[in-house]
C-alpha cells in the first residue's frame, strides 16, 4: 500500500516538477557520452536461470539493448545502476519488453545463477532484463571488447552502453544518470 | 549517511533534487514531518530502539515492517529492500571507496565531530587524504542537521551530497530510532583492544597432529613478531614527529593467544567461553581442526568475534552468518562442483543416469550435501543414492550391483583409496559406468593411488590451483615460510596460513584507526581479488564468506606420478 502510494507520489511529483525545473538535470559534471562501434566476442555466458546465452547473438537484436557491468555484492555503484534499470522497466510498463536490458557480472566467481537470481528478485526485475555471468576469461573478453576492462572489481565505474537496433552502433555513457536522462537516451535510440 | 564525492551538481539540479525529496517527503508524511525538525525522543527502551535502528540501517526495513522509501540520483525511486545504508557505508559504518565514489563514515563518533583537515601529513597517502578532507570540511552534525542530510541530502556546511546518497522518506519517530543507532555504531572500543595492544587468538580444535598445528601457528607467530618489531620502530619515529592519524593500528602491538580445545566437541563451547572470559580477544586468526568447525563458528557468531581463515575441511555453510570468513566451503565445495559439472553433462546427454554413493563419514556427508543441495537448487531430481556404512568395504561386486551401467552412467563415489581395488576390477567390464567421480580430498590427496587402469574413466574434484600453475605464487610463499623454518606438507596448512597473513596485512591497512570488529570484516570484504599458492583466486565482497569459489574437475595421466589435467573451468556455472 505504502509502496504503491510512493510510486504514484513520485510520478505525480515528477510530472509537477518537470515544467518548473526542466526535464533534465543540468549537473555540472554530466555523464560523458560518445558513440562507439564494438565487436562483441562470441562467448557463451549463463543467465540468472542457468540458461546458456550466446552473447553476440543475444545482443544483435532488432530491439534497443541497454548494457551495464555490475556484481551481486557491490556496495555503491551497481545498486544505483540496477535501480535505474528497474525504474526504466517500470516507466515503460508494457513497452518494457521492447528493450533488452543486460547486466554483465564483473565478479564471475561469486555471481552464480543463484546469486544473480536473488539479486534480480531484490530489484523486482521484470522479464527483459538478464544478468549474465561466465568464466573469468570470457568475462574479461567482454570487458575488453567494450573498453571496460578493470582488473579489480572495487575499481569499477558506472558505465551504460546502449545499442541502436539494427546497425550495431553503441552509445557509451560514462557516469550515472537520473531516470529522466536514461529515459531520454532510450527514446533517442529507439526513435520514440 | 553522507555519500560524498568530489562532484558538485549545478544549482538547477540541486533545486530540482531538493524539491523532489522535500515534496515526496511531505506527500508521504503529511502532518508528521518537517525537514528541519529535531527527531522526537525515542519512545521505547534503548535496546529496542537499537534493534530497530540496526534493522533500518542494515536491511532498510522500518519499525512498521515496511521498507524505507527513498529517491536516488535525483529522481529514481528505490526502497530499502534494494539497498540500504549498509550497502555503501558498510556494516561498521566507516564508509567505503568504490571506483570514483568515496562514502564517508556514518558512525556517531565521526558524524558528531567536525570533519576537518588531518594534522601534519607525513606520507603521500596522507597528503592526498588531507586534500580530500579539505574539500569536504564541515561542522559536527546535530540531530537536526543529520535528519536533514538523510532526508534532503545536504550536509551541515550547506553542501549538496552526491546524488548517489538517497533522500530517505522517514517520519520523525523512525528518524530518531535510526539516529540513536548511528550514535552507538562503532563507538566503543571492542574487547581485546587497549591503547597499546590488540589481542588475537588462534584455536586448536581437538586432537591435531603437532606438525599440522605448527604449520598453522608458526607462520602466524613469526608474522606477529615481525609486525611488532616494525610497529616499535614506528612508535619511536612518531614520538619524534607530529602525531599521525590513521596509524593507530600500526602503533599498537599485536599479541596472539593459543586456545587449545580438548575433549569431546560438546565441551568446546564452555572452554571457549572460559578462555574469552579470562582474556577477551578482538578477533580469531586462523585456527585448525580436523572436525566440524561449528562449535567455534557459533561461539564467534554469538559474541560477534571475527574469525578469519580457519584451516578446516568442514566449515559451516551459511548464507547469513557474518563473523567467520573461510578460505572455501571445504569438502562441501567439491560436491557442489561435481553437481555443476554434471548438470552440463545431463543437458548435453539427456539419457545420462547418475548414481550417488557416499560413505557415512563427515567427509562423505559433506560431499553428498554439497552435491545434493546444488543439484536441487538447479531444479534437478535427486539421483538414486546409496549410503555406505563407515566400515563397509567397496568391492567390485558392490559397484557392479549398482544401477550405474553403461556409457551414459555416472557414478559419484565419495569414498577413499580403499575403493581403488574395486575400480581396477571393473575397469574392463563393458557394463561399468562411463564415468566415475572421486574426491581429491577424500582420496587422501594422493592421486597416484587411483589405479592406472581406471584413470580413463575416473574424474576427480580438485579444489586447488593446478600444480603446474603454482609457480611464482608457491615460490614466494615457500621462500617466506622456509625463512621462518616452517615445515611444509601436503595438507597446505602453512601456505594457506601464508594467505591469511597477506589478507590480514591488507585489511589492517584499510582499517586505519578504526579498530572495530565489523570494520575488520568490512575491510576484508573490500579487498581486491588476491592470488596465492593454493587457490586459483581468492575473492571478497560484502557478505561473501568463502574466499575461494572454485574447484576443478580433473583427470589423471597414466604412470606412477600422474599429471593432473583439468577438464573444467575453475568456477563452473
Amino acid at each position: 500500500m505504502a509502496k504503491g502510494r510512493f510510486v504514484i507520489g513520485v510520478l505525480l511529483l515528477g510530472a509537477l516538477a518537470a515544467p518548473i525545473w526542466g526535464s533534465r538535470a543540468q549537473a555540472a559534471e554530466k555523464p560523458k557520452k560518445t558513440v562507439e562501434k564494438y565487436f562483441v566476442p562470441d562467448v557463451v555466458l549463463v543467465n540468472q536461470d542457468g540458461t546458456k546465452i550466446p552473447l553476440k547473438k543475444f545482443l544483435e537484436t532488432d530491439r534497443p539493448v541497454m548494457l551495464d557491468f555490475i556484481y551481486g555484492t557491490c556496495t555503491t555503484i551497481c545498486p544505483v545502476l540496477s535501480a535505474s534499470f528497474v525504474n526504466l522497466q517500470n516507466r515503460l510498463g508494457t513497452d518494457s519488453r521492447k528493450i533488452r536490458l543486460v547486466s554483465i557480472s564483473i565478479d564471475p566467481e561469486n555471481d552464480s545463477p543463484k546469486v544473480m537470481k536473488e539479486y534480480m528478485k531484490r530489484y523486482r526485475a521484470r522479464s527483459g532484463w538478464d544478468f549474465l555471468s561466465g568464466t573469468r576469461s570470457d568475462i574479461d573478453r567482454v570487458m575488453y571488447a567494450f573498453n571496460a576492462y578493470i582488473a579489480n572489481k572495487m575499481d569499477h565505474y558506472p558505465l551504460t552502453l546502449i545499442r541502436y537496433p539494427g546497425d550495431g552502433r553503441w552509445v557509451r555513457i560514462d557516469g550515472l544518470m537520473s531516470a529522466s536522462e536514461l529515459m531520454e537516451e532510450y527514446r533517442k535510440v529507439s526513435g520514440k | 549517511m553522507t555519500a560524498l564525492r568530489r562532484r558538485t551538481p549545478s544549482l538547477r539540479a540541486d533545486a530540482r533534487r531538493t524539491a523532489l525529496c522535500l515534496l515526496a517527503s511531505l506527500f508521504l508524511s503529511a502532518g508528521v514531518f518537517a525537514a528541519d525538525r529535531k527527531p522526537e525522543p525515542v519512545p521505547m527502551p534503548k535496546e529496542e530502539a537499537l534493534r530497530l535502528g540496526e534493522r533500518i540501517y542494515r536491511e532498510g526495513i522500518l519499525p512498521s515492517g515496511e521498507p524505507v522509501m527513498a529517491i536516488v540520483q535525483e529522481d529514481i525511486p528505490v526502497d530499502g529492500t534494494m539497498f540500504s545504508c549498509t550497502s555503501c557505508h558498510m556494516r561498521g559504518g566507516l564508509g567505503s571507496n568504490e571506483g570514483r565514489i568515496s562514502t564517508l563514515p556514518t558512525n556517531g563518533d565521526s558524524l558528531y565531530r567536525p570533519y576537518e583537515d588531518t594534522p601534519v601529513p607525513m606520507t603521500t597517502v596522507e597528503k592526498n587524504f588531507k586534500k580530500f578532507r579539505a574539500a569536504h570540511r564541515r561542522p559536527a552534525y546535530t540531530d537536526e542537521t543529520l535528519a536533514e542530510a538523510i532526508r534532503l541530502g545536504t550536509d551541515p556546511a550547506g553542501r549538496r551530497l552526491d546524488p548517489t546518497m538517497p533522500c530517505y522518506q522517514m517520519n520523525d519517530r523512525d528518524m530518531a530510532i535510526l539516529v540513536s543507532y548511528l550514535k552507538v555504531l562503532s563507538s566503543e572500543t571492542p574487547p581485546g583492544v587497549t591503547p597499546t595492544n590488540i589481542r588475537f587468538a588462534t584455536v586448536i580444535a581437538g586432537d591435531v597432529a603437532p606438525e599440522d598445528r605448527d604449520a598453522m601457528i608458526l607462520p602466524l607467530e613469526a608474522y606477529v613478531r615481525e609486525r611488532n618489531s616494525r610497529s616499535r620502530g614506528l612508535q619511536r619515529r612518531v614520538r619524534m614527529r607530529a602525531s599521525m592519524e590513521g596509524l593507530n593500528l600500526a602503533l599498537r602491538d599485536v599479541s596472539l593467544a593459543r586456545w587449545e580445545l580438548r575433549g569431546p566437541p560438546g565441551t568446546w563451547r564452555a572452554q571457549l567461553e572460559e578462555y574469552y572470559r579470562k582474556e577477551p580477544v578482538f578477533a580469531m586468526l586462523g585456527g585448525i581442526g580436523y572436525g566440524d568447525w561449528r562449535p567455534v563458528h557459533d561461539f564467534c557468531e554469538n559474541h560477534r568475534i571475527p574469525c578469519v581463515f580457519p584451516i578446516t575441511d568442514f566449515p559451516v555453510i551459511s548464507e547469513s552468518d557474518w563473523y567467520t570468513i573461510y578460505l572455501s566451503k571445504g569438502i562441501y565445495q567439491e560436491g557442489e562442483a561435481a553437481a555443476r559439472y554434471l548438470r552440463r553433462e545431463v543437458e548435453r546427454v539427456p539419457e545420462t543416469t547418475i548414481v550417488h554413493v557416499y560413505r557415512d563419514t563427515p567427509g562423505g556427508r559433506a560431499l553428498a550435501a554439497g552435491f545434493e543441495e546444488t543439484w536441487r537448487e538447479m531444479g534437478l531430481p535427486s539421483p538414486e543414492c546409496r549410503v555406505l556404512r563407515g566400515d563397509e568395504p567397496v568391492t567390485g561386486k558392490l559397484l557392479r550391483s549398482l544401477p550405474a551401467k553403461g556409457a551414459h552412467a555416472v557414478l559419484l563415489l565419495w569414498a577413499g583409496p580403499e575403493a581403488a581395488q574395486a575400480l581396477e576390477e571393473i575397469a574392463a567390464d563393458p557394463a561399468r559406468p562411463g564415468k566415475v567421480f572421486l574426491s581429491y580430498s577424500l582420496w587422501k590427496r594422493n592421486p597416484g593411488t587411483v589405479p592406472d587402469k581406471a584413470r580413463d574413466y575416473t574424474f576427480l574434484t580438485y579444489p586447488y590451483r593446478l600444480p603446474r600453475e603454482e609457480g611464482p605464487y608457491g615460490n614466494m610463499a615457500r621462500a617466506w615460510l622456509a625463512a621462518k623454518k616452517v615445515p611444509l606438507n601436503d595438507r597446505r596448512i602453512a601456505t594457506r596460513t601464508y594467505s591469511l597473513i597477506g589478507v590480514m596485512s591488507q585489511a589492517f591497512g584499510k582499517m586505519r584507526q578504526n579498530i572495530y570488529r565489523d570494520n575488520f570484516i568490512d575491510s576484508i570484504s573490500v579487498l581486491p581479488d588476491l592470488l596465492y599458492p593454493d587457490y586459483e583466486r581468492l575473492s571478497f565482497g560484502p557478505g561473501q564468506r568463502y574466499a575461494s569459489k572454485g574447484c576443478y574437475i580433473v583427470q589423471l595421466t597414466h604412470g606412477a606420478v600422474p599429471e593432473i589435467v583439468k577438464k573444467s573451468d575453475w568456477v563452473i556455472h
